[in-house]
């Protein structure tokens, strides 16, 4: 894993590295990358992924609409910055 | 002092609610300076308590809980700088039954970053301390929980685990550490790490209030859509124990063998059989966690951009929105949250999904069918729940890999949505060890009443 990679990959996941956490990431990253090689020496053929456990069913319900005051909405939605109750942001484009 | 010792002296009148309250209260300022273990303290609730009735199950609780759990109008931080000043907007369902059920808060516990950690050296607000050795870690991530209970802060609290993160910490601070079975009690108010692990539960001084408190929070919940309230009432009167023989190799200290091997003679020689079993796929089980754990971790942080729930650092001087997320998350996130989403994001990329996420998921599945398998033979499985004593603060922070190593016994019943609890089972050096139980998916009961007999045998 080089550091072009890491910064790659930290860029796609929207997070600035400084210098010192670019330097050390390379190698940290590889540490546990070469920990979980070990994982190839299983033979997984025709074995299905465990994505979910069976005995447990999606709870579904109907999506209701809700009336809430601005005060309560903007608390639910953690806003921060706002400007004539809409959330302000940097520009976009 | 017990949920049901306080419950007793609350009844013969012996003290008033107030006034167990405030003892409670003046430990926490007594100790907190130099545990670390509290981030929020909430002293107004001597002026809540007066509604309390006598017949509730949880009478005269008091609770410490993680602060990656929702209390309303409290402030929330999951132990990281991107949610400093996030105030909660509504209780957990967890909470919420707590309340309804008679338990009341005394403060939030400190971890690490977002559960992230085995050592609560992570936490933005500073390392709590393990109050048995203050030069020791209390565990983690729920090490503040832990500590509180174990420094008699307060009676019981509320933990997560993804890895192994209620179980390790309580091992490492003599207590009493349960992870119910994946699905039985909601996670709606309880800040996300990785979804398919993710479980809460007691931290406690005793069996009987472990499972007290699990009685009270478990159930379905629509607000968390795979929780069920499945559970067996089924407990047979003779017991099975079976000890794999993979836990006993590679990373194990003597003084965590010497211990558990001790425990397990004196287990042997009570009325459970004791029988050697194998789970060959242990050895695959931390890696396989790594990568799904890492995965889910970077899908759940990735709404933590700085412009919602709370801080702010790029603003106002971010370029563009793409700036802003940079620094925002860049500043708010420590080492550890960011490695791990770093690795999740490499994981999930096109053309590693496969080689890793999938591959992972099957090993899972393999991992589940060792249990399964086990089970066939014995009731409940009886393992070492760390691999070593409480480390030293410092220890191996600067090392992640030997950090993660720290939940090889415990990633296991998470892989699997085991229930699992750890108890104290013996010392060494003055420090505690703890033994970890596990059963069957849904069979808390069993796992429950063998505990509580193991507990008898070790005391």
């Amino acid at each position: 894993m080089h550091k072009k990679e890491i910064e790659r990959l930290a860029f796609f996941a929207r997070i600035k590295l400084d210098r010192e956490e670019l330097n050390n990431a390379p190698q940290e990253i590889q540490s546990i990358l070469h920990y979980i090689q070990k994982l190839s020496d299983v033979d997984t053929e025709g074995v299905d992924p465990l994505f979910h456990f069976p005995e447990l069913e999606n709870i579904t319900r109907e999506d209701t609409a809700e009336t809430v005051d601005r005060e309560t909405q903007k608390r639910m939605m953690g806003m921060g910055k706002d400007k004539d109750d809409y959330l302000r942001v940097e520009s976009i484009l | 002092m017990t949920i049901k010792e306080t419950q007793e002296k609350l009844k013969r009148k012996e003290i008033s609610h107030r006034e167990m309250v405030s003892s409670f209260l003046s430990r926490i300022k007594e100790r907190n300076e130099k545990t670390n273990s509290l981030l929020s303290v909430f002293e107004d609730v001597i002026d809540k308590e007066s509604s309390v009735k006598e017949d509730l199950p949880l009478y005269g609780a008091v609770f410490v809980v993680k602060d990656n759990i929702l209390i309303k109008d409290e402030r929330c931080t999951s132990g990281s700088k991107i949610l400093e000043h996030y105030v909660a907007p509504f209780d957990a369902t967890v909470i919420e039954k707590i309340k309804e059920g008679g338990g009341v808060f005394v403060g939030k516990g400190n971890m690490d970053e977002f559960a992230m950690g085995s050592s609560t050296e992570n936490s933005a607000f500073g390392p709590a301390r393990n109050p048995l050795d203050l030069e020791r870690v209390p565990g983690g991530s729920s090490g503040g929980p832990a500590a509180a209970v174990s420094d008699g802060m307060c009676n019981v609290a509320l933990g997560s685990d993804t890895g192994g993160s209620i179980r390790q910490p309580s091992a490492f601070c003599g207590v009493v550490g349960f992870k119910p079975t994946y699905g039985t009690v909601s996670r709606s108010g309880v800040i996300a790490m990785a979804s398919s692990f993710d479980q809460v539960g007691p931290i406690a001084k005793n069996v009987e209030d472990a499972e007290l408190v699990f009685k009270v929070i478990h159930g379905k919940d629509v607000l968390d859509s795979v929780t069920s309230d499945l559970v067996s009432k089924v407990v047979k009167k003779k017991i099975r124990v079976g000890v794999p023989k993979e836990y006993f190799v590679e990373g194990i200290s003597k003084d965590i063998k010497e211990t558990i091997e001790g425990a397990i003679s004196k287990v042997d020689a009570s009325e459970f059989e004791v029988v050697e079993i194998s789970l060959p796929h242990t050895e695959y089980a931390l890696p396989a966690y790594e990568i799904i754990m890492a995965s889910e971790v970077s899908a759940n942080m990735a709404r933590y951009d700085g412009i919602r729930y709370g801080l702010e650092f790029g603003r106002p001087a971010a370029k563009s929105i793409q700036d802003a997320y940079l620094k925002n998350r860049g500043e708010g996130f420590g080492k550890e949250v960011k490695r791990r989403v770093i690795l999740g994001t490499y994981a999930l990329s096109a053309g590693y999904y496969d080689a890793y996420y999938v591959k992972a998921q099957k090993i899972r599945a393999l991992i589940a069918e060792d249990f399964k398998k086990a089970f066939a033979k014995v009731d409940v499985i009886l393992t070492p729940t760390t691999p070593t004593l409480p480390f030293k603060i410092g220890e191996k922070i600067e090392d992640p890999l030997s950090m993660h190593l720290s939940d090889i016994f415990t990633v296991t019943a998470n892989l699997a949505g085991l229930p699992a609890i750890t108890l104290p089972c013996g010392e060494k050096k003055g420090l505690p060890v703890g033994a970890q139980i596990l059963a069957k998916r849904f069979h808390e009961d069993t796992l429950f009443a063998v505990a509580k007999k193991c507990e008898k045998i070790w005391k």
